[in-house]
């Protein structure tokens, strides 16, 4: 009773991981720019990943590592906005301007570089 | 002179009691020799690094320890918020329809750990992406763009976050 | 029951991690590409976490463990010189 009960909360977890992640697997190829990618990619990845850590939780064999999926998930928790955080600084940094990418990246790069040489 | 000294001490010991917890989260070993040598570890790594761990303008306690009640529902929070904002993500993905833009605004918060934790936390919900934290400004790229006036866009993007982290630390 | 449906997820973050591969594969910018990486390395760590879960090991839970503290510094180390190039190749 209380292993159906597990595998069916399990799967609901899984259920959700797939809807999220085919979401944004069709994100990723869908939008045009860079930055709507990375908006639905990460975000629905993020979801997706993290309903896949909840469903091992529910099914995890003994206390030890539900301890650790628990960590994992905490930390994953930070580190999942600093990575797509990088990227999206990387992307700005590089002049992908929004909506329209590529437009002004090679006149903002100049512009960046005059100003690192006045300082 | 004194205050400067005791403050000195009390960032010293809040370095080495972090340090010492994450190694006992990642050992979770209750030996003699394992405490030994986190202990010591955190002592020296404390001595080191406390400077740049906790700065020395952050003058004030509850700049960086979090009221536990208010962290723990906001971890529920946070993870509620997740699920609504990818669910309006999967149905912006279905038609299609978006409006992407860069937009500017301020925080109120004033500690250095909270502002981290806002810009993360508005990475995950509603279709924000943080590109810069500067200080109390902030860049972000936001899917559902309806407006441009900072004071509108900071409390459409981040008015209920900020309220919540306000109550977590100052 | 539950191996059968932790199989299946097998499966299908082997498609995940192929359709990110395609999109890193056809991305037009560079921006493309780290973003797919980005899902890549979530992916990973979730098949780790699955894996381990499956053949009942903590071995594998405590590699995903670092991987997640320690994965994005590498990322970070990645678009630290992806910059740099760029902006070499712009100045000449």
């Amino acid at each position: 009773m209380m292993l159906l009960m597990r595998e069916i909360l399990a799967m609901i977890a899984f259920a959700s991981a797939m809807v999220f992640g085919i979401g944004g697997l069709v994100g990723l190829f869908r939008f045009p720019d860079p930055y709507s990618r990375m908006q639905a990619g990460s975000l629905c990845g993020t979801t997706a990943v993290f309903s896949i850590f909840l469903g091992t939780l529910i099914l995890a064999p003994s206390a030890a590592m539900a301890a650790r999926i628990l960590l994992i998930i905490f930390f994953f928790l930070l580190s999942a906005p600093t990575g797509s955080y990088i990227v999206a600084r990387f992307t700005w940094n590089a002049g992908t301007s929004q909506g329209k990418p590529l437009r002004n990246r090679i006149e903002r790069i100049a512009d960046k570089r005059q100003g690192g040489e006045a300082e | 002179m004194q205050v400067e000294r005791a403050w000195r001490i009390i960032r010293f010991v809040i370095t080495t009691i972090a340090l010492f917890i994450t190694w006992f989260l990642f050992t979770a070993d209750f030996g003699l020799f394992s405490l030994t040598t986190g202990m010591v570890g955190s002592l020296l790594i404390a001595a080191i690094t406390y400077e740049v761990f906790i700065a020395r303008h952050q003058a004030n306690l509850r700049f960086f320890i979090p009221h536990p009640f208010f962290l723990a529902r906001y971890l529920f929070v946070i993870i509620f918020l997740l699920y609504q904002s990818s669910f309006r993500m999967l149905i912006a993905v279905i038609t299609g329809r978006a409006s992407p833009r860069i937009v500017h605004f301020r925080t109120r918060l004033r500690s250095d750990l909270a502002r981290m934790i806002l810009a993360n936390s508005i990475t995950f919900t509603p279709g924000t992406i943080t590109l810069d934290l500067n200080d109390d400004h902030l860049t972000v790229h936001w899917f559902f763009c309806n407006t441009i006036h900072a004071k509108a866009v900071g409390e459409s993007v981040k008015g209920r976050i900020e309220r919540h982290i306000g109550k977590i630390w100052l | 029951m539950s191996l059968f449906i932790l199989e299946v997820m097998k499966w299908f973050l082997l498609a995940c991690a192929i359709v990110c591969l395609v999109r890193m594969f056809l991305g037009p910018t560079t921006a493309d590409r780290l973003v797919a990486l980005n899902i890549l390395s979530s992916v990973t760590l979730a098949f780790l976490v699955l894996r381990g879960v499956v053949q009942q090991r903590v071995l594998y839970l405590d590699v995903a463990l670092v991987y997640v503290i320690f994965g994005f510094l590498g990322f970070l180390a990645i678009a630290r010189f992806l910059k740099d190039r760029l902006n070499d190749e712009e100045a000449e």
